[in-house]
Order: C-alpha cells, then sequence, then structure tokens
C-alpha cells in the first residue's frame, strides 16, 4: 500500500493542533491511516494509506480530514477558484491515441522546500493509484509564463515533431527518437506502441509543452523563478484525469496559491472549463445507512459525522434522506453503501457496539471430514504427517518419475516464480521424495504421508480442471520394501472397512520396480499404486536406501462408499 | 532356610552386623559409597525380610554464624577490651577514649563493656563528671562462655541434644548475643532385628542380577531369583519415530472446529478458477493492478474458464459498466469478457465464497447462510522467509437479513477468543469488494502487542445484486492468512518450514499454544 512521509511540524502547522506521536499513532487509524513508522530523531513519520484514498497522498489531504476528526474545521472545505480566460483546443485526431485532457492554471505559487517536494510526491502517487503508471492518468506541470496561450492538445505522426525534451542532451529529438533513445521515452514506450500517431501539447508559436505520457519540453521547466503553473492532465479515462486535477489543485491551494480555470475546448464537440471543484451531491437514505451499521442515529446526529469527514450534510425535500455534498477530490464514492463508511468512520468506529449474531448449523465439508479420519488411521500406522505445496515442477513429477509419457497435456503456469513451480501436482508421490531428499540425513527409519489435493485436467469441468484429494505414503530406510508398504496399505484399507473390497493386480509402471508393482482396485475402479520405487528414481532423489511407497485416490473410493 | 537377597542388601547387613550398633543412614551410605537413595531401597528390603528396619530421630545442631566464628578465631569484645587495658596498664579510662583505642564498632564494644561488668571485672561511674571505668578484678581467668565456645572449634555444627544444663545455659547466652543459629533435622537410624541379629551371612545368598526379563523366567517362576537391574530413570529415552499430525493441520482443524462451533458449514471450491469468480463477480477493475501477472498467476493451460449462465454474466458486466441494478455508478468502463475468462491460480478463497453466492442465487436458499474456507490460496510473491506463492486462506461468510456491521464485529471477537486472543481491535480499512470494510487486531498477552489479522466487511451491493442477493440480506465476510498465526503458535521465524517439512521438528514440535 502506499506510504508518504510527514514532519510532524508540518503537520501540526497544517491542523492547527499541537500533536503529540503516540496519540497521533492511535488517532490516524480512525480515518484509515497506518503510521508506519515514527522517526522521533527527525520528527518525521510514514503514513500508509489505502488506494481508494489518493487525496491522502499529501500532508495538506492528511490535514483536511484531521481537522475534522479533532473537530478543528468540519464541514465541505471550500476552494476558491478564478475563472480564467486561457484556452486549450482539442484537436479530434487524439481520439485515436489518448482521447481526454483537462488542464488548469495556478497563480502566485510561493512553494517552500518542502512544498516542492511534495508537488513532486505527489505526481509520482497519482501516477500509480489512479494513473495505472501514467496510462490512464499522466500529469504535465508547466511554467505558465514560458508559452503563449492559446494551446493546442494534438496527434502527430512521430517523426513530424522535435523538440528539446526535458532530463535529454539538451538537444531536439523527435517523438520516434524520443521512445527509443530518452531514459523515460524507453520506460513509456509502451503505452504508445501501435499507435500511429502520438500526443503533443503545443503553445500557439507551436512550441512544445509536453509529449504525453512520455516527457515534458525543457521549455516549460518549473524553476525558483516560477511564479504560475500550467497543468495538463491527459489520458483514456475522463474521470481518473478529473479526479487526479482535482487532487492536485486542492493541495496546491492548501499551499496558498491561487486555482484558474483554462477552457478546454473539444473541436466540434464541446468547451468544458476545468479544475471543476462543483461538489458532487448524494442523496442517502438514514434508515438504511443505520440499518448497515447497526446505530439508531438521528438526522442530526448522522449530519454531524459527515461534516466530521469533511462533507457537507442537510436534510433532504425526500423524506428521512440526506443530502450529502461530497468534496470534488473524493473520488472514492459510486454507491449510497460507500456513505456507511463515512458515516461509521464519523461516528467513530472505537464507539462502535459489538452485537451477537446467532444461527445456523455447522457442518464439515466430507471429503475434508473423511481426509481427517485417514490422518488418523496413518499416524496409527506410525506415519508422520508431512505437507508440500500444489505447485510443483514438471521435472520433478515427471521427469524424476520416469513418468515423460505424461507431460503432453499439463497445468502450464503461464508465469511461474520459478521452474520448480511450473504446474500444479498430478500425484503427491513426488513431493514425498522430495521430501525425503531434503530429511535424507535425519535419523531412520522415515516414513511419512500426506493427504492433499492434486489437479487434474479435465475438459468437461467449468475449469478445465478438478482437484482431487490424495493420500500419499512412503517408508524409507535400509529394509524398506514391498510387503512393508502392503502391510500398511492392508491396516488402512482394514481401518477404512474396505478390506474384503481390495485387491492388488501386479502391473508395470516406470516409477516402480517391475514384479514389485501393483494397481489398486476397489472392485473394478482403479484407486491407486503401490510398489517399491525404481532405483533409478532413488537416485534421482538422492537416496541411499530402498523407497516403498503407495499413493490412493481418495475421492475415488470416496465416491465409492 | 537360605535367603536370597541384593548385593546391596547384603552389604548393609554386613555393615550393620559389623558396628553391633545402630547406624546413621547418611554414615551408612557414605561408608559403602553408595547412593543414598539405593541405600535405603536396600534397607526397605532388609526390612521385607524381617532382617532390619530404621527410627526416625529428630537432632537439634547449633552452629556459629560469621561474627561467633570470628570470635572463635580471635577473641570476644570484653576480653579484647580488658587485654587493651592490662597492656597499656591503665586502671582507669573513659569510655570515649577506650572506645578510640579498641577500633571496635560501637555497638560491639559496649556488648564487651556490659560483659565486663558482668564477670565483675570492672566497674563504671560518673563521679569525675567524665563517664569512667576502673579495673576492680585482680585476675582476669577464660569465662566459661569462652571455653565453651572452643567446643566449636573442631566442629562447627554440634548437636546439644545431650548438653548439660549448664552448657544449655551457654547455649542461651550464645543465642542472646546473636552468634549462633539453631536447627531442628530428622535422620534416619538404621537397626537390625532380632532375626537380623541372629541369622549368619552364610545363610544367605545372592540375588542374580540381569536387565531384562525373559518369557522363560516369568513361566519357571524363576524371576524371583534375579535381582532386576536399576536404570537410570532420569535419562532422556531414544527418538520415537512415530506418526503425528502436521502442526498446520493441527492449526487448521483447530480453526474449522471453531467456524463449527459458531455454527458454519465448510465450503470447497476450484483451484484453478477463472478471473470471472475469482475478480469480475467481486467487482474488482478489470484494471486493477492486482490482476495484473506479477501479483497473479495465469494458466496457458487450460488458458481459459467456462463462464456461468449468460443472464449473471451480464448482470456482472452491467455492474461494472454501469452499475447495473445495484444502484452504483460502476467502473464506467468498458468490461470484456475474455479478460473474465482468464484461468487463474485463485488468489483467495473468496472466489470460492462467491460461487456459494452464485449457488445461493441458483438454489433458491434461505437465510442464514453461514460458510467458512480454510484452503490454499496462490499469489506471484518471491519466496522468502515471511512470504509465499502458495499459503492457507482463513475465510467467514454470513449471508442473512438485515445483518449489520456491529454483528460483524461480534462475529470477529467471538471468532478471536476462541482462538486465544481476547482483545480485539476493528479500525476502517479498505477492500475492493466491501463496504464499510474493517481491518482487525488482535492483543496477544504474549508479546504484549496488537497483531494485524485480516480484514472484513460488508459485501458491496455490487458484488452482491448480480446474484438478486438485494437489502435487506447482506453478507458479512471477514479472512486471513493462516501462516502468520500459525508462526506464532509454533515460534516459527520461518514462513517456509510449514511447507518443506523438516522431519526433526515435525517429530518434535508440541501442538501446545
Amino acid at each position: 500500500m502506499p506510504t508518504i512521509e510527514l514532519k510532524v511540524e508540518r503537520l501540526e502547522r497544517l491542523v492547527g493542533k499541537k500533536l503529540d506521536l503516540k496519540e497521533l499513532e492511535y488517532d490516524l487509524q480512525w480515518i484509515s491511516l497506518d503510521l508506519e513508522d515514527i522517526n522521533e530523531e527527525e520528527q518525521k513519520v510514514k503514513v500508509e494509506y489505502n488506494p481508494n484514498r489518493p487525496d491522502f497522498s499529501s500532508p495538506e489531504g492528511i490535514a483536511r480530514a484531521l481537522k475534522g476528526y479533532y473537530e478543528i474545521e468540519e464541514g465541505l472545505p471550500s476552494f476558491d477558484v478564478i475563472s480564467g480566460d486561457i484556452v486549450l483546443n482539442v484537436d479530434p485526431s487524439v481520439k485515436k491515441v489518448r482521447p481526454y485532457i483537462v488542464c488548469g492554471i495556478i497563480r502566485d505559487i510561493d512553494l517552500d522546500e518542502d512544498e516542492v517536494a511534495t508537488l513532486m510526491n505527489i505526481q509520482e502517487h497519482l501516477h500509480w493509484a489512479v494513473g495505472r503508471d501514467r496510462r490512464k492518468v499522466a500529469i504535465g506541470v508547466h511554467d505558465l509564463d514560458k508559452v503563449v496561450p492559446p494551446y493546442r492538445y494534438t496527434a502527430v505522426k512521430p517523426d513530424s515533431v522535435s523538440f528539446v525534451p526535458l532530463h535529454g542532451d539538451g538537444y531536439p529529438m523527435n517523438l520516434e527518437e524520443i521512445l527509443l533513445l530518452h531514459e523515460k521515452g524507453i520506460e513509456y514506450a509502451h503505452i504508445l506502441e501501435g499507435k500511429e500517431v502520438y500526443p503533443i501539447i503545443f503553445d500557439s508559436n507551436n512550441e512544445v509543452l509536453s509529449f504525453p505520457p512520455v516527457i515534458n519540453g525543457v521549455l516549460t521547466t518549473v524553476t525558483d523563478e516560477t511564479k504560475n503553473l500550467f497543468l495538463d492532465l491527459t489520458g483514456t479515462d475522463f474521470k481518473a484525469i478529473n479526479l487526479a486535477l482535482n487532487i492536485l489543485s486542492t493541495t496546491l491551494a492548501d499551499m496558498g496559491a491561487k486555482l484558474e480555470t483554462v477552457k478546454v475546448n473539444y473541436e466540434g464537440e464541446s468547451e468544458i472549463i476545468t479544475p471543476n471543484l462543483e461538489p458532487k451531491k448524494w442523496e442517502v437514505n438514514v434508515d438504511y445507512i443505520n440499518s448497515v451499521i447497526g446505530l439508531n442515529l438521528s438526522t442530526s446526529e448522522m449530519i454531524k459525522c459527515f461534516k466530521k469527514v469533511r462533507m457537507d450534510a442537510e436534510k433532504s425535500k425526500k423524506k428521512g434522506h440526506l443530502d450529502v455534498v461530497v468534496p470534488a477530490y473524493r473520488g472514492d464514492l459510486m454507491h449510497p453503501i460507500d456513505f456507511t463508511e463515512e458515516c461509521a468512520i464519523g461516528y467513530g468506529y472505537f464507539n462502535l457496539p459489538l452485537t451477537i449474531h446467532v444461527g445456523g448449523i455447522g457442518q464439515y465439508h466430507p471429503i475434508q471430514d473423511y481426509s481427517n479420519r485417514i490422518r488418523k488411521i496413518m499416524i496409527g500406522a506410525g506415519y508422520l504427517e508431512v505437507i508440500n505445496f500444489i505447485l510443483a515442477s514438471s521435472e520433478k513429477q515427471f521427469n524424476y518419475m520416469k513418468q515423460e509419457s505424461e507431460i503432453r497435456e499439463i497445468v502450464d503456469i503461464a508465469n511461474p516464480v520459478s521452474k520448480e513451480y511450473n504446474t500444479t501436482r498430478t500425484r503427491i508421490l513426488p513431493k514425498l521424495m522430495d521430501t525425503l531428499l531434503l530429511n535424507r540425513s535425519e535419523e531412520k527409519p522415515i516414513r511419512i504421508f500426506e493427504v492433499g489435493d492434486v489437479i487434474l485436467l479435465s475438459k468437461k469441468e467449468e475449469t478445465g480442471t478438478k482437484r482431487e484429494v490424495h493420500l500419499s505414503a512412503v517408508s524409507y530406510h535400509e529394509d524398506a520394501d514391498y510387503t512393508e508398504i502392503k502391510s500398511s496399505l492392508d491396516f488402512i484399507m482394514t481401518s477404512l472397512g474396505y478390506f474384503d473390497d481390495y485387491e492388488i493386480k501386479p502391473g508395470k509402471n516406470p516409477s516402480y520396480i517391475d514384479g514389485r508393482y501393483g494397481e489398486i482396485y476397489l472392485k473394478d475402479l482403479i484407486i491407486g499404486e503401490i510398489g517399491e520405487l525404481h532405483p533409478e528414481i532413488l537416485l534421482n532423489f538422492k537416496l541411499e536406501f530402498p523407497v516403498s511407497a503407495f499413493e490412493l485416490n481418495i475421492e475415488q473410493f470416496f465416491n465409492y462408499l | 532356610m537360605i535367603i536370597k537377597l541384593k548385593k546391596q542388601t547384603i552389604e548393609i547387613l554386613k555393615l550393620l552386623k559389623k558396628k553391633r550398633s545402630n547406624v546413621i543412614a547418611t554414615k551408612a551410605a557414605e561408608e559403602m559409597g553408595i547412593d543414598y537413595i539405593v541405600l535405603m531401597s536396600a534397607v526397605n528390603d532388609l526390612i521385607e525380610h524381617n532382617l532390619g528396619g530404621f527410627k526416625e530421630e529428630d537432632i537439634y545442631q547449633i552452629s556459629l554464624n560469621n561474627e561467633g566464628r570470628a570470635y572463635l578465631k580471635n577473641e570476644l569484645p570484653e576480653r579484647k577490651l580488658i587485654n587493651i587495658m592490662i597492656k597499656d596498664e591503665i586502671k582507669e579510662i573513659t569510655l570515649d577514649d577506650l572506645l578510640k583505642r579498641s577500633n571496635l564498632d560501637r555497638n560491639i564494644f559496649y556488648v564487651g563493656i556490659s560483659n565486663l561488668k558482668k564477670n565483675r571485672w570492672i566497674s563504671q561511674s560518673k563521679a569525675s563528671g567524665e563517664n569512667k571505668i576502673f579495673i576492680v578484678a585482680e585476675e582476669f581467668p577464660p569465662t566459661e562462655l569462652e571455653k565453651f565456645l572452643k567446643k566449636f572449634a573442631e566442629n562447627l555444627t554440634i548437636d546439644f541434644s545431650k548438653f548439660s544444663k549448664d552448657d544449655l545455659k551457654l547455649v542461651d547466652v550464645l543465642n542472646k548475643r546473636k552468634l549462633i543459629e539453631k536447627n531442628r533435622k530428622t535422620q534416619r537410624i538404621l537397626y537390625l532385628t532380632e532375626k537380623g541379629k541372629k541369622i549368619s551371612i552364610s545363610e544367605i545368598n545372592e540375588l542374580t542380577q540381569v536387565s531384562k526379563i525373559t518369557s522363560e523366567m516369568l513361566s519357571s517362576g524363576s524371576w524371583k531369583n534375579f535381582d532386576l537391574k536399576p536404570f537410570d530413570v532420569t535419562k532422556p529415552g531414544p527418538l520415537l519415530k512415530a506418526g503425528k499430525i502436521h502442526p498446520l493441520i493441527n492449526l487448521i482443524n483447530e480453526i474449522r472446529e471453531i467456524f463449527l462451533s459458531m455454527g458454519f458449514t465448510e465450503i470447497r471450491g476450484p483451484i484453478i478458477e477463472s478471473a470471472f469468480y475469482n475478480f469480475d463477480a467481486l467487482f474488482q477493475p478489470q484494471d486493477h493492478p492486482a490482476r495484473e501477472m506479477q501479483d497473479t498467476f495465469y494458466l496457458n493451460n487450460p488458458k481459459t474458464a467456462k463462464l456461468p449462465e449468460k443472464d449473471r454474466v451480464s448482470a456482472v458486466q452491467e455492474t461494472h459498466e454501469n452499475g447495473g441494478v445495484s444502484g452504483s455508478t460502476g467502473w464506467e468502463h468498458k468490461w470484456d469478457i475474455n479478460t473474465a475468462k482468464k484461468t487463474v491460480l485463485r488468489t483467495h478463497t473468496t472466489a470460492t465464497t462467491m460461487r456459494r453466492l452464485a449457488q445461493f442465487y441458483r438454489n433458491n436458499d434461505k437465510v442464514p447462510v453461514k460458510v467458512f474456507c480454510v484452503d490454499r490460496v496462490f499469489r506471484n510473491e518471491k519466496v522468502d522467509k515471511s512470504h509465499l506463492a502458495e499459503f492457507t486462506q482463513i475465510e467467514g461468510i454470513v449471508i442473512d437479513d438485515n445483518v449489520t456491521l456491529c454483528d460483524l464485529i461480534g462475529l470477529l471477537s467471538e471468532f478471536y477468543r476462541k482462538m486465544g486472543f481476547k482483545k480485539i481491535i476493528t479500525r476502517p480499512g479498505f477492500f475492493p469488494y466491501t463496504e464499510p470494510s474493517m481491518e482487525v487486531s488482535v492483543y496477544y498477552d504474549k508479546l504484549d502487542e496488537w497483531l494485524e489479522m485480516g480484514g472484513s466487511g460488508i459485501f458491496r451491493p455490487e458484488v452482491t445484486y448480480p446474484w438478486e442477493i438485494k437489502e435487506p440480506t447482506r453478507v458479512l465476510a471477514w479472512g486471513q492468512g493462516l501462516e502468520r498465526i500459525a508462526m506464532l503458535y509454533y515460534g516459527r521465524k520461518d514462513i517456509r518450514d510449514f511447507y518443506i517439512n523438516p522431519i526433526n521438528w515435525l517429530r518434535q514440535q508440541s501442538y501446545l499454544k
């Protein structure tokens, strides 16, 4: 989850309250923030926020919520926006590559060192949390006074425009060269892959402000001298770029700058004016909210809760309802249910009573219940239980076991963490061999078993696979042989009540020694295998004594019941 | 008649005969060079054959403490004072002067003065205005107390049960002067019975010592002729290579029992799952980072899964695109059916919960439905000592009418109380498919720490409405990983231990919390 670093002194200034670190740690959790780390020496804290609250990516955003929590300032935060005349024209050609843009102007900035750091940091967070690493939203921040409006957002052929990019060698490059050679170009080229035209923002003199979502031009670089900013947010999701713009501009407003709107003229369609900080209004049902939380708040108590989480609320015309007004930097409210959580946070989770829900009759899943019965029998027979991953290596599952012919059709993981886990197991036995390998220096005899899942391909299943419970057991010591494992199997079949129904039919299997292998049958149903493992397999698993083993498909004879 | 006795018993019999008197048990053991416990077992053998026995006697002992020992080594303070005066030929002296010359502690000095007076060797007067003492005796022979003190020279501890009256008075004096410690002890005195005194050693045969009873010994009755060699019963036995339940399975079963006791039924679902049940049905947007290859395992074979009935797939699609019937705005994105068809290794057991909700819809089930799942899940994570790519998740679900967030807090308290955590705290959290959401922490008294356990919440209407689960029916859910708790339970530092089976550990791990 995303984290930001806060200077306590700065947070105190923003909140308007002396903050004790211990108290702060306690208090933050109730507005769904988590204090990750406290640096007492430097008086800094690291705070983790949830991805649904990108407005918490700056100290200013967190301070807004804290002021509500401490009842220093409640209700909707207000922001003044001057309406401006600067125009950005959007050419319809961008629809093919990066269809949306919104802009804003920030005047009279006077940022200190910390605020500059926040401005950099918040962009990075918004690129991640809202922008999906610039695919959905990319942000450009420019020195307004270096370029001449009106601006133009258009799409151009990759080699038709050259400009000097930021963080480059200081020479003009065309867009294609930037993607091939520039550090940021290489990083973000995948977003423009396969596009015939690339997006670009020009001023009225055809100077390049930005090549979104890759890099700005060096011309509009923000410096210590910069007084006014121009913000461009481009992307594939109109809602998301607006949200990012609102978060960014309200944060700058909280730093003391003035916000001014831009006329974004989608040529041939409509003109919009951004940033649009008009709060959204929701009508929510008081009874519904009470009933979901389990409270019985009066209308006025509920209004108080919403004000504490920095919303405005008043009685609606509709009986039993509230009109709740949500600040424009919140993008996480999509259903009336979302207001129950806001109300509960305003009320304080620590104040919520617990109630007892009763009813229901419990039952174990039959196959899990049966597995436990088998475990008890196995430990009675002297076998130690082990458990292994279902993830498996195809080499160990098949090649090591001399079952190469089975490899043709297996579960194939597209993005395995390593070769050790490139498939799922079809048998438990190879996993037990692996366990013996890891424990081969331990005191013998080693008798181990596992009851667990294997995954088999099955066309008729919805997911193309089915899971089955298997039991496998191995005995490993100097004198391990078929007779020993057979008496274990007899004991299990007797204990389960199948002794009379089961038989072993001698057979051939490359994993086992010829003449010491059999297939296990329950009436005419084949349910497993038993035998002494082939010496080549012992060597594959670096073992120095014989191993006798069996594997049973529990699901099969569970169904036989 | 010949009597058969163990070797040790014969030895003690010989000793008692030789001494011709009673012997203190501890002394006998010392003399024979055997352990006191072994000796007493031989004495019991004597008792069984009516040859001897023991009686218990209290003994009273005194011993000098540190101060007393110092006086024994040097002299009593009164002797020291009188010696100073004799040596310096002093007839009279002020108390202060003598105190300075003596170099004694003030308290001890006055004890000395008081005893000099008691011995009538000096007198004291303030007649001259100064507090002075005067020697009044001619000779200063050793006092009774000094003579008595010499008794400790040989033995610092003395048995005083047989002391004369005069000696006992001196013991009293020493006691008052806090120079001794008194204590009482019980000791065993061994004796022979008349039969024991009469019997001759030649009438006794030694039993043969063996280490094992054989079936022949039992059937022939010859076991009576053998003495079973004693074992060192305190020694650890060799490691038992027995069968045992795996610690993680043991914990899983404990948790399953807790769910069952709370009225929950166990469910089980596919491990290879469609993205539809794993993500889409849970209202996870299709561009959500958790769905990317670096977090989720996708499959090349089988590459796709079949989706459920068309109308439900459309209901889910609409919810994503515009909220559908749920009353939500939805994600306002185009929803792609092919993305939903992809197969994944399920990333959470909530996929199985989702299938249970679908079944609830299809079967037209009645509320309440309470189910749980403790099962394997998969995440594309780098495996290290605190991360696994495959692990176990615990999940509990309640489908019921008018259930509330406060009911969920009640369920969580009960669940974690049964797991041994008496205090819990729930705070706001965020999960894509629940609203409101809660994070749960429990208080772990052993570490005096709050530990983050897992997440919980009420399923979003966007998740339940496509399956016709509508107000006032709601779904409460909570879940968490199992292995972190297992590490606490079993004190393991490396999460991988649970799946790599170090046999030596498995053989020796206890199940106790």
